[in-house]
């Protein structure tokens, strides 16, 4: 009989919120080891609570409530990031920077190093690993965070909007990358408003907006009533691409931090 | 009267070699942090009010109560920075009320004090008076700062590059944070009681901007500036005993942040012409890159 892995993430009956009403309600969903999820809701939703309850950064209540607990085991990719482009910093350097919470105040050693260098492989960066990190494109900059992550050697993924403000190119280089990580038994968790895109790399998808809407395989969530009911009707095509929403989810929850967004 | 290395044979000479060559290494280190971090201003802040500290410790003590009166300043000024930002006040506000408040006590003691010294004593500090003793506690001092940072030192680094990052990543951002500020407290509180208040900012500040004029790449800035804050300090020292022979009184401090100014404008030039040679020999594409 082939028995199912045991899940990287695993809620039922979840409730997130920051200390008064919670913001979303009834969730109840799993993501196995090398599947990736689609979360996808309109503004105020709720996917940011749930990344922020996933990272320990928002409160939560649940019948069942299971995510990876250990140093590096949750690796994030937010969606902007204000890092200063003159930081006199490598590529290289950068990613190193993900060891980091495995290695504690010890030097890194040839181990380190192979998993640094792997990482730049697998975003495809390997030739750019001298180049400063300011130097590069925005496409570039965001797969070498993507490295950083991985440099963690995470279980789970947690990528806010990866595909927000790329070019077709590094947009096709970046769905090649969340294969190659699939393939590798990486569990992902990928917000976005880019249906088309979730169609083509996430297996399975959960639909929110403030209570969970549909949890199942992502052909049969990206239902045009489904969506539609989710999101009020504002959904549209742009460039051969079904969009949700052209809004960002900035303001979701004003007054509270956004988990993946940068201070 | 050319002659580089003799002078520093006499002990109130070397003494105060020795002193600026540890005070360049904290500058490849805890300065490159202050860089990173953009913590000059609040660099500026601690140097300004350790100033009291060093009066209360001249009137009480004389020159031997210059370090414990720093020290008890450096404490004072650390804990109502971090209240004032804890009451949700901008980080430059707390630095400037801090500034502003600490450094008016000083001067105010300053005045009221009779022979504990003169408020350009406390600025320019008293350079060639420093004594064994005195080198000993500032060594120390540096030193912990030094490995505070070198120990923690690829964290400072993520948390400097992307705070936010860090903290995703799990790394405690607000231990790192008071770790680099004690680390620059304990080298401003050694600089400012040996070297002086102004001469304490420009050893922290100036050989890592100076190193980031003429380099982009960090190991190189960090080997620049212990190299800068090396070569400035002895070539300013230098320049006192040049013009002492020549009859003229400098003062030792002034005179060596004097030094390490002009090595920074010259820094400054060589980065400006080493980029317009870079620009003229790069395809256009690169031009914007090599401009940054």
């Amino acid at each position: 009989m082939n028995q199912q892995p045991e899940p990287v993430v695993e809620m039922r009956d979840a409730a997130f919120g920051y200390g008064g009403a919670p913001v979303l309600t009834g969730v109840s969903f799993t993501v196995q080891p090398g599947e990736a999820v689609a979360l996808i809701g309109p503004n105020g939703a709720g996917k940011s609570t749930l990344l922020a309850g996933i990272l320990g950064l928002a409160q939560h209540t649940a019948s069942v409530f299971r995510v990876p607990g250990g140093t590096g085991e949750i690796g994030t990719l937010p969606q902007s990031s204000s890092i200063d482009p003159a930081f006199p910093v490598t590529l290289e350097q950068v990613v190193s920077m993900g060891r980091t919470p495995r290695l504690g105040l010890r030097w890194p050693g040839a181990h380190d190093r192979r998993i640094v260098a792997e990482a730049l492989e697998t975003v495809g960066l390997a030739a750019q690993r001298r180049t400063r990190f300011g130097d590069l494109s925005g496409g570039q900059r965001q797969r070498g965070l993507l490295a950083r992550a991985l440099a963690s050697e995470p279980r789970l993924l947690l990528l806010d909007e990866p595909f927000n403000g790329l070019d077709r190119g590094a947009r096709d280089d970046l769905v090649e990358t969340i294969r190659t990580l699939k393939a590798r038994g990486v569990a992902l968790l990928i917000t976005t408003h880019d249906l088309e895109l979730a169609r083509a790399v996430c297996d399975r998808t959960l639909l929110v907006n403030q209570r969970q809407v549909a949890f199942d395989e992502t052909g049969c969530v990206l239902t045009l009533e489904q969506v539609e009911a989710a999101f009020a009707s504002h959904v549209m095509e742009i460039d051969g691409h079904t969009l949700a929403t052209t809004e960002h989810h900035a303001s979701e929850h004003a007054g509270h931090h956004h988990p993946l967004a940068d201070d | 009267m050319i002659d580089p290395f003799t002078p520093f044979a006499a002990p109130f000479l070397g003494r105060p070699l020795i002193l600026l060559v540890a005070l360049a290494v904290a500058a490849g280190t805890v300065g490159v942090l202050v860089h990173l971090r953009r913590l000059e201003f609040s660099t500026d802040g601690l140097t300004h009010a350790v100033f009291p500290g060093l009066a209360i410790g001249a009137a009480l003590g004389g020159a031997a109560g210059l370090l414990p009166g720093a020290i008890g300043a450096g404490l004072v000024a650390a804990v109502v920075l971090a209240l004032i930002s804890r009451r949700g006040q901008p980080r430059d506000t707390a630095v400037a009320i801090v500034l502003t408040t600490f450094f008016s006590f000083g001067v105010v003691l300053v005045s009221l004090s009779r022979g504990g010294g003169s408020i350009s004593d406390f600025f320019f500090g008293r350079l060639l008076t420093i004594t064994w003793g005195d080198l000993g506690v500032a060594l120390t001092l540096i030193a912990v700062a030094v490995v505070l940072i070198v120990a923690t030192a690829r964290q400072q680094l993520f948390a400097a590059f992307d705070a936010a990052g860090a903290r995703r990543a799990g790394l405690p951002v607000l231990a790192l944070e008071v770790i680099g500020t004690v680390a620059i407290a304990l080298v401003v509180v050694a600089a400012s009681a040996t070297v002086g208040t102004l001469l304490a900012l420009a050893v922290v500040i100036v050989p890592a901007a100076a190193a980031r004029a003429l380099t982009r790449s960090l190991p190189a800035a960090i080997a620049i500036s212990i190299a800068f804050g090396a070569l400035t300090g002895w070539a300013g020292l230098w320049l006192v005993v040049q013009l002492a022979t020549a009859g003229v009184d400098a003062a030792p401090g002034a005179t060596v942040a004097l030094t390490m100014i002009a090595g920074y404008l010259l820094a400054l030039g060589a980065g400006a012409l080493r980029r317009r040679t870079a620009l003229r020999a790069a395809p256009t594409p690169e031009r914007e890159r090599v401009a940054r």
